[in-house]
C-alpha cells in the first residue's frame, strides 16, 4: 500500500532534513503506528503521503502510483482515496453532522441518491445515528472526532491517515476512537496513526515506525511505545 | 450550491455590498459611454445621406447669372454632371438662396434685416457618392474659374461629433479606472473569502475535491455580485434615460437633431454590461485564486 525508498525531504529554511533517507513498506490492510518526538519528522511523513509535500529525494508510493511524478491534475484523484483524521477534528460549524459527512461526498462529486444512502451508513458505523441532525458544538469531543471519522471514511478509502486522533480527548473517549479504528481497520483499510500516546500504543500491540529527527529509529512488528529507544 | 454562495456574500456583506456599488458606477459609466457611441453613429447614418458640398460661386457670377447660363457657370456645371465621385448636383440661385434664408430665419426679424440678397452667393450643390471624398472635390474645384469657395457640411458635423466623441471617451475611461477599482475590489473581496473559509476549503483538497470544485463557489459569488452591479447599472441607466436625458434633451431629439435614446438602445447595451461584469467577476476571482490563494 505504502512504498518509501530512501526518502528524503529537505525545507528550505530548515538546516537538517525534515526526513531523512527513509525506506519503509506499508502492506494493504495494516495498522501501524507512527512515533516519535515533536520535531522527528511524522507530520512531514504523512504530508508526504497526502501529496502536500514532494520528497527532495527518493521515492513515495502510495497504492501503486509514484506521487512524485503524480501530475498535479490528479493530486485531487489521490485525495479520493485516501481519509485524515485529526487532532482538531477540523469540522464546519454551520453544518450539521450529516452534511459535514456529506460534505465529503458531495465536493468529490457523488450523486445526491449515493450521498443520502452511504451518509446515515457510516454514521451507524461509527456510532452516531440518531445524531445526523446535531450540530458540530452539540456534540462531545469524541463524537466529534466520530464525525470527522465517519468523513474521512466515507469515501470508502484506502489508505486512513490519523495524525494524534486522540490528543485532545480523554482516555476513555481516546480507547472508544480506538476501537472504532481498528473496526475500520477490519473493512480491510488501512490505517496509519501517528501519536505520542503511549497507553494505546501499548495496549495496541500494533506495528510501530518510530521516527527520531527524521530518520527511521524503529520499525517492529507487534511494538509498544518506549522499547528500543 | 446556490445557497452557499449566498450564504458566501451575506457572510462577508459590506465587501459585497461594496463590490456591487463600484461595479454598477463603473458599469453604468461604460454603458452610458456605449450608448453615446451609438448615438455618434445613428448620427452619422442619418446626417450621411444628407451631408452636400457646397460649391459657392463669386459675386460677380451670383449677381451677373442668375440662371447660369453663361460660359463660366455652365463649364462648371458640365464638369460637376461628368465628375464621377459626383452621385447628383443642383443649382442655387441667388434669389432661390434668399428665399431660403427668408424662409430659415422668417422668425427672427434682426436676421433678415442684416443680411440682402446680395450678400448671399448663388451655388452648386454636390451629392458625392463617397461623402469621405470631400477632399478630392475640394482639390479639383477649389480654383475653377467662378468659384469662391466649396464647402463641406460634413465638418460642420464631424465638429459636433468630436463633441460627442469626447464625452462618450472621457465616460469609457472613468468607466475603465472605475472597472480597474471594481476589479481590485473583487479580487481583496476573493481573498478575504477565501481566508474566513481556510477551513472549509482545506477539507475540500484533503478530501480530494478538483481545483476546479475548490474555487467554483468563490467565482459563483464574486460574479453573482457583479451581475448584482450590472443591474442596478442597467437600472441607473433607466433612471438617468427618464429623469436626465427626455427632460433636457427630448425637444432636440423629438425635433430629429439628436437620435432619440429609445428602449433598443438600453436593449441593446444591457447584454454588454452583463456580459462584461460576469468576465470582469470571473476573471478577478479566478487570477485571484491562481495566484494569491492557495487552494
Amino acid at each position: 500500500m505504502i512504498h518509501l525508498a530512501h526518502v528524503s525531504k529537505q525545507y528550505k529554511a530548515s538546516t537538517r532534513p525534515a526526513l531523512s533517507d527513509i525506506n519503509l513498506d506499508v502492506e494493504k490492510g495494516e495498522f501501524a503506528f507512527v512515533i516519535g518526538p515533536s520535531g522527528s519528522g511524522k507530520t512531514t511523513f504523512m504530508r508526504l503521503l497526502l501529496r502536500e509535500e514532494i520528497a527532495t529525494s527518493g521515492t513515495v508510493e502510495v497504492a501503486g502510483k509514484n506521487l512524485s511524478k503524480l501530475r498535479r491534475s490528479k493530486v485531487a484523484w489521490h485525495r479520493r482515496r485516501l481519509g485524515c483524521v485529526f487532532q482538531d477534528f477540523r469540522l464546519l460549524n454551520n453544518k450539521t453532522v450529516a452534511q459535514n459527512v456529506g460534505f465529503a461526498l458531495e465536493v468529490t462529486g457523488k450523486a445526491r441518491a449515493h450521498i443520502r444512502r452511504v451518509v446515515p451508513e457510516v454514521l451507524e458505523l461509527v456510532g452516531l445515528d440518531g445524531k445526523a441532525n446535531r450540530m458540530p458544538r452539540e456534540l462531545s469531543g469524541g463524537e466529534q472526532q466520530r464525525v470527522a471519522i465517519a468523513r474521512a471514511f466515507a469515501n470508502r478509502p484506502l489508505l486512513l491517515l490519523a495524525d494524534e486522533p486522540t490528543g485532545n480527548l480523554d482516555p476513555d473517549t481516546s480507547g472508544e476512537i480506538m476501537l472504532l479504528l481498528e473496526r475500520i481497520n477490519r473493512t480491510g483499510t488501512t490505517v496509519l496513526m501517528s501519536t505520542h500516546d503511549n497507553t494505546i500504543v501499548d495496549a495496541m500491540r500494533r506495528r510501530v515506525i518510530e521516527l527520531h529527527l527524521g530518520k527511521l529509529v524503529r520499525d517492529e512488528a507487534r511494538g509498544v511505545y518506549g522499547v528500543g529507544r | 450550491m446556490f445557497a452557499d454562495v449566498l450564504r458566501g456574500l451575506r457572510r462577508n456583506v459590506t465587501m459585497t455590498i461594496a463590490m456591487i456599488l463600484t461595479t454598477a458606477i463603473s458599469l453604468c459609466l461604460l454603458g452610458a459611454g456605449l450608448i453615446v457611441a451609438r448615438m455618434t453613429d445613428q448620427m452619422r447614418q442619418i446626417y450621411g445621406d444628407k451631408v452636400e458640398v457646397t460649391i459657392y460661386l463669386n459675386e460677380k457670377v451670383s449677381s451677373q447669372d442668375p440662371n447660369c447660363q453663361a460660359k463660366t457657370c455652365q463649364a462648371l456645371g458640365d464638369a460637376l454632371n461628368k465628375d464621377s465621385d459626383v452621385d447628383r448636383v443642383t443649382y442655387q440661385s441667388q434669389s432661390a438662396a434668399w428665399q431660403q434664408y427668408q424662409q430659415m430665419f422668417a422668425g427672427q426679424p434682426e436676421m433678415l434685416q442684416i443680411a440682402k440678397q446680395s450678400d448671399l452667393n448663388s451655388s452648386w450643390h454636390v451629392k458625392l457618392k463617397d461623402p469621405q471624398q470631400y477632399k478630392v472635390i475640394q482639390a479639383r474645384y477649389q480654383d475653377f474659374p467662378g468659384v469662391k469657395s466649396v464647402n463641406d457640411q460634413s465638418q460642420t458635423l464631424d465638429r459636433l461629433f468630436n463633441v460627442l466623441n469626447g464625452i462618450r471617451n472621457a465616460t469609457i475611461i472613468v468607466a475603465l479606472v472605475q472597472a480597474l477599482a471594481a476589479f481590485l475590489l473583487i479580487a481583496n473581496t476573493v481573498q478575504v473569502a477565501a481566508y474566513t473559509r481556510r477551513t472549509e476549503t482545506s477539507i475540500m483538497r484533503l478530501v480530494g475535491a478538483s481545483r476546479w470544485r475548490t474555487q467554483i463557489p468563490f467565482i459563483l459569488e464574486a460574479v453573482v455580485a457583479a451581475v448584482a452591479g450590472a443591474i442596478l447599472a442597467i437600472g441607473g441607466l433607466v433612471a438617468m434615460k427618464y429623469l436626465f436625458v427626455d427632460k433636457t434633451l427630448g425637444t432636440i431629439m423629438n425635433a430629429g437633431i439628436l437620435p432619440p435614446i429609445d428602449g433598443t438602445a438600453l436593449v441593446w447595451v444591457s447584454p454588454w454590461l452583463g456580459g462584461i461584469a460576469v468576465g470582469l467577476a470571473g476573471i478577478a476571482s479566478y487570477a485571484t485564486l491562481r495566484l494569491y490563494v492557495r487552494l
